[in-house]
């Protein structure tokens, strides 16, 4: 599912601590769910926390906190 | 007039999290029952109340869902009561419960509900919490705007039900609702309504929405039937139909509508910096001091587990063993005196000495799960678990497997993929109980000499800790296997919305706690009472003319050896056990267990077990006339001096005390996980499954010990 095309910005990049704003995604499932959770392009999304042992992805995106893979924080494209 | 009409059926439908299940059990209590959907493993709960004004409402908690695309069984199923008419759980009105702090996120499902044209009312939760956030909803303009009535309550303290009630009253007088399709946020594309038209025919009385959504789904709800599945997946090819991008632009589409409408009608105060959860998280799912915690909370749970559950057993166990005496003493001796007493009782004994186990879990698993805990330690395991096919929240049912299987695998109730919920109950009874401790200590004892290794380690403690790793390291790697052999249809997401940290609710774990010892006392109860009975029989008939051989050779050594009368009790007893059907079962299985270093003692034993591990130790105390013996250093002692009639060895030498101690970590033998595995599935497939695969790794693992070592 780890789709990474050149020059676009994706969140699976960025470190803990980092500030964006989501510009669309490049898997529609994941897109379905997150849009439906809240997470919708034009929101900002910032990193809180990452798992050990590469694991989850803890993204606040305004009152929404969201646990999630490196698979599908891959999805989301940035601005 | 109104309380002779049928039960109005009330579906409360929402986001995960949105405190539906706080609303359900505000209304229902104690009314609620645990049902499920048909075929599949999906539990549904439902009430009957009456309104004040005498209307009987029957209430349905539907599982949370995001949206009306689901990826998870239960999911599924919530869409496919919306979408047949004729399903059992097809609700009338809808309650969709919004949490308000949340509202700009949780309307989304409301919109698409909107176009299935089931009256509806929005039920505000959590209007408690909105007053302490200084949150300002305006819901007479919000009901204006979607017209649709709203309400606000809270779900904690039961603030505003009443309203609640008084619009669903006002619903059902209205009988005919019209839901004003005018205003939901969504409008079909051109191929979206040339796929309504042409579905037309299949489904006239649906609405172009509901159709739609069959096209969606067509693949998999039940209620299609194969030809017509058959012919409206070629029309939807046909068309070349794109499930995904129409999901995507539909949901993108009624996002946009509803955000502007919500922040016309919320006032809300912007906070800086951290809230309180998220400085909260900074410790709780920190990656280092994260898993400290959670290591933490684990052992406690565990030691809870192991030493609070285990006076009330205590209790319980001797108040049943004093009230059998009892029985005993004061009916007539007889076949009906000894199955009252050591059939009927002690197997309702045998059920009801797990509920302080299952009560304290679920107490406390419950309690973390509503203060929001759970979901972060979902986060925290979920990529090592995920190696293993299993679930972040696998842990919690893994460890408390060291106590007791039974709690553990009930309380994977919280794993929403099916086939990550199906592994872990699968190999969590690999994982070291409580009741193999008994077995491990005699025979550890019996085999493992008590010497110092290393300077500082016990021999037998090292077997002990192996005995543990063994059993852990077994669940994981099945787990592995399975992982790679079980299909499933569920895509795996992770996604999981991580809640704000609130205070535990108490009617909630209060509810969990009695929802969970009441299925487990009467729906597991039934088979392992069943099974238990069965058990007591098998030891304690036998052909009668065996039975009468064994008592006259018991009274027969015992004048030649002069014994005392408690030892002539002893062996005669010893004497019925070896002719009885589980002797005589356990002699005819001697062949098969021989090359594991077996006899037939051991059989008997191993055959007894299976009501409980622990069993094992009472049932050889028996057949070496030691009486009801529980001591388990009296019964080493005799064990040792035991001889082989063959070769004059000790009879539990090495090879056969590791042999057997791998057979407890691996064998399948307790009825009672068996029971709790089938009422988890559903299903005798699956319990049947495990009880092959673990005896027979049991089996093998048993056979190369022994062969190797003797």
């Amino acid at each position: 599912m780890v789709k990474v095309q050149t020059g676009e910005k994706i969140l699976s990049c960025a470190k803990v601590g980092f500030k964006g704003v989501v510009s669309h995604f490049n898997d529609e499932h994941v897109a379905c769910r997150l849009i439906s959770m809240g997470l919708v392009p034009g929101c900002t999304v910032e990193i809180l926390h990452k798992a050990p042992f590469g694991g989850g992805w803890y993204v606040k995106s305004d009152s929404l906190h969201i646990a999630m893979r490196i698979e599908e924080a891959s999805c989301i494209v940035l601005r | 007039m109104e309380s002779e009409r049928k039960p109005i059926s009330v579906a409360l439908i929402g986001n995960p999290n949105c405190g539906k299940t706080s609303l359900f059990n505000y209304i229902t209590g104690l009314q609620q029952k645990v049902g499920n959907f048909p075929g599949v493993t999906v539990d549904i709960k439902s009430a009957e109340t009456k309104l004040p004004g005498g209307e009987v409402i029957s209430w349905v908690d539907f599982p949370g869902l995001y949206n009306l695309y689901p990826t998870s069984r239960d999911e599924k199923m919530v869409v496919q009561s919306l979408l047949d008419t004729k399903d059992i759980y097809h609700p009338e009105l809808i309650c969709y419960v919004a949490d308000v702090t949340k509202l700009e996120k949780h309307l989304l499902l409301l919109d698409q509900l909107r176009d299935m044209q089931i009256p509806l009312i929005l039920v505000l939760n959590m209007v408690d919490l909105a007053q302490k956030e200084n949150l300002e909803i305006n819901a007479t303009l919000l009901a204006k705007k979607l017209n649709i009535p709203v309400v606000s309550v809270s779900g904690r303290s039961g603030e505003g039900i009443g309203n609640l009630f008084n619009a669903i009253k006002e619903q059902i007088v209205k009988e005919q609702i019209s839901v004003d399709v005018q205003h939901s946020g969504y409008k079909f594309s051109g191929e979206e309504t040339n796929i309504i038209e042409e579905l037309k025919p299949f489904f006239p009385s649906f609405t172009a929405y509901k159709r739609l959504l069959i096209a969606h789904h067509a693949s998999w709800l039940p209620f299609i039937s194969a030809s017509e599945r058959i012919h409206l997946l070629s029309i939807l090819g046909e068309n070349s139909f794109k499930s995904l991008p129409f999901q995507v632009r539909e949901v993108t589409q009624r996002y946009n509508f509803f955000t502007p409408l919500i922040s016309s009608v919320l006032k809300k105060k912007l906070i800086d910096g951290f809230t309180f959860s998220e400085k909260l998280d900074g410790l709780l799912t920190h990656r280092f001091l994260g898993l400290i915690v959670f290591l933490a909370v684990l052992t406690f749970l565990f030691q809870s587990l192991y030493i609070w559950a285990e006076w009330p057993m205590m209790l319980i166990e001797e108040g049943f063993s004093n009230f059998s005496n009892y029985v005993s003493t004061y009916l007539p001796d007889g076949w009906f005196n000894q199955f009252l007493t050591e059939g009927l009782i002690s197997g309702l004994g045998g059920i009801l000495v797990f509920i302080p186990q299952i009560a304290l879990l679920f107490f406390l698993i419950s309690v973390l799960e509503e203060i929001g805990y759970m979901a972060r330690a979902a986060f925290l395991f979920d990529r090592i678990m995920q190696l293993f096919g299993l679930n972040g929240r696998s842990m919690v049912a893994l460890i408390s497997g060291g106590a007791c299987a039974i709690p553990a695998i009930m309380s994977t109730r919280t794993i929403a993929s099916w086939k990550e919920r199906l592994i872990t109950i699968l190999v969590t009874p690999f994982i070291s109980c409580s009741a193999r401790i008994p077995v491990y200590t005699v025979l550890i004892g019996l085999v493992i000499p008590s010497k110092t290794v290393g300077y500082i380690f016990n021999l037998q403690g090292l077997a002990f800790l192996g005995l543990y790793l063994l059993g852990i390291f077994a669940a994981l790697i099945s787990a592995l296997l399975l992982k790679w052999w079980i299909k499933s249809d569920e895509p795996s997401f992770l996604l999981l919305e991580l809640p704000d940290y609130k205070l535990p609710v108490w009617r909630n774990v209060g509810l969990t706690v009695w929802e969970k010892v009441r299925t487990f006392t009467f729906e597991a109860g039934k088979i392992i009472i069943i099974i238990s009975i069965a058990l007591w029989f098998l030891a304690n008939n036998g052909p009668d003319v065996k039975m009468e051989a064994a008592k006259k050779e018991a009274i027969r050594v015992s004048t030649e050896r002069q014994l005392s009368q408690n030892e002539t009790d002893n062996l005669s007893k010893a004497y019925l056990l070896e002719a009885s059907y589980a002797g005589i079962l356990g002699k005819t299985m001697e062949p098969i267990i021989r090359p594991l270093g077996f006899d037939w003692k051991i059989g008997i034993a191993l055959l007894t077990s299976f009501a409980a591990r622990e069993v094992f130790v009472g049932t050889m105390a028996t057949i070496y006339s030691l009486g009801q013996n529980d001591d388990e250093l009296t019964l080493r002692e005799r064990l040792s001096v035991e001889k082989n009639p063959e070769t004059g060895k000790p009879r539990y030498d090495l090879a056969t005390g590791i042999s057997l101690l791998l057979f407890y970590v691996f064998a399948m033998q307790c009825m009672s996980t068996l029971a709790v595995v089938k009422r988890e599935t559903k299903s005798w497939k699956w319990p049947i499954i495990q009880f092959l695969g673990m005896t027979i790794i049991a089996y093998i693992s048993s056979l190369i010990a022994f062969q190797l070592l003797s």
